[in-house]
């Protein structure tokens, strides 16, 4: 994997730590990255994205902590990746939710309807 | 114990300053600032114009005596440091105006033997980097070109302390985040202490470990950037339900339709305050900007 894969948004009111940890889940939940395949090193991110090499590290810390990477020694660190079959729809859903949960709060404060909002997704989703 | 500790902390910390007092010309510019820096931590300043920053980097690195208090470097009294404290110490001023009537180069290659640990190839790449022509006398360079041969200057001694004074002014955005690069690897890997003032707050949210707002001469605040974004918000609450709004906050808004803006911490607990949860009030997080703008308002 690549540096550059990650976007950092300094300005955001989400720290860069749960920035980075957020985009490692949901690309290893995508199958964008493979079992095995090495994360970028700490001084990597950090030089790439101009980041504190701390916050890099308190990252990749939690995500070995969420048992999504793991430390080799003297490699860096690996994905681990369930295979696409063992990750349920009900946890692939679950990454959506701060999403969904933002869109139904607009929403709300907009005063739509909720027939109007799910017919224009179910159009974005194609079906 | 505790305080032991701590006194230790403050004595052995690469900055130090406690009940900074000062005023020029009858108005008072700091009005009483402890601030310590940790060993590698990287602490962006910020405030408005005229809030005081330059006055109180100035001041903790003892380049001038203030009206009270005390400011030590690495230990040492910040106004009779020692030669050995000195040559740890990188600082660059917002206009820096030393040995003008030297070229670039040959300022670097003369301030480079003051410095056991000078990197001169830094030194040779970054003229080239940063677009400065080495043999052009300093006084013939605008003043963004100067500031961004003294940054050279402070990386290329490699200090254990760099102080820098608004560096980004100076920089078109690909050398500013090459800087930002350069400050935040070496906090991180060789433990350099960094203090910077800026006004361009996504630069402090990249590099920086900590974040202090000196508002009217005094600190607002000083905490952990993560910590900033994950523990203040904004609470607005519509007119009908404004009375319930917490008496403690930050900053606290009326609006003409009789709503309420208010900055809200989480407790010790990690709960908002209970209007938070009130029909028809909204949380909204904040980044660090918008915090900052709130409570200097």
């Amino acid at each position: 994997m690549d540096a550059s894969l990650l976007t950092i948004q300094p300005g955001a009111s989400e720290p860069i730590y749960r920035q980075i940890v957020e985009q490692l889940r949901r690309l290893i939940a995508g199958g964008q990255l493979t079992h095995g395949e090495l994360l970028p090193s700490v001084r990597d991110v950090a030089g790439f994205h101009a980041i504190n090499p701390m916050t890099v590290s308190r990252a990749y810390g939690i995500a070995e902590g969420e048992g999504l990477v793991e430390r080799l020694r003297g490699k860096g660190m690996a994905v681990i990746a369930l295979r696409k079959t063992a990750q349920s729809e009900s946890q692939r859903l679950a990454l959506l939710e701060p999403q969904l949960q933002a869109l139904a709060r607009h929403a709300h404060e907009l005063e739509l309807p909720a027939a109007s909002v799910t017919r224009r997704l179910a159009k974005l989703l194609g079906e | 114990m505790e305080a032991v500790l701590h006194e230790t902390e403050t004595r052995m910390a690469p900055l130090a300053a406690s009940g900074l007092i000062h005023a020029y010309e009858g108005r008072n510019v700091l009005t009483g600032v402890d601030l310590v820096l940790e060993p590698g931590s990287v602490l962006g300043l910020i405030g408005r114009n005229g809030a005081g920053k330059s006055t109180l980097i100035r001041a903790m690195l003892g380049l001038f005596k203030p009206l009270a208090g005390t400011a030590t470097v690495f230990g040492e009294p910040a106004l009779t440091l020692s030669d050995d404290a000195k040559a740890r110490i990188a600082y660059v001023p917002q206009q820096p105006d030393a040995l003008a009537w030297l070229s670039a180069k040959q300022m670097l290659d003369f301030i480079g033997r003051f410095y056991p640990r000078w990197d001169k190839n830094f030194a040779a790449s970054a003229l080239e980097r940063w677009q400065i022509q080495p043999n052009k006398l300093l006084a013939k360079l605008s003043p963004g070109e100067r500031q961004r041969v003294d940054l050279i200057r402070a990386l290329a001694s490699q200090p254990d302390l760099l102080v820098l004074d608004e560096p980004a002014a100076a920089l078109d955005p690909v050398a500013r985040r090459e800087l930002l690069r350069e400050v935040a690897l070496r906090a991180g890997e060789s433990g350099t202490t960094v203090l910077f003032s800026t006004h361009i707050v996504s630069d402090l949210e990249r590099v920086a470990s900590d974040v202090a707002f000196l508002h009217q001469g005094a600190l607002l605040m000083r905490c952990g950037v993560d910590e900033t974004k994950e523990r203040y918000a904004r609470l607005w609450l519509p007119g009908h339900i404004s009375a319930a709004a917490p008496a403690h906050s930050l900053s606290r808004r009326h609006h003409d339709d009789g709503s309420l803006s208010l900055v809200v911490e989480r407790d010790a607990q990690g709960r908002w305050p209970e209007a938070t949860t009130l029909p028809g009030a909204r949380v909204d997080a904040l980044g660090l900007e918008d915090l900052f703008v709130e409570i200097a308002e």
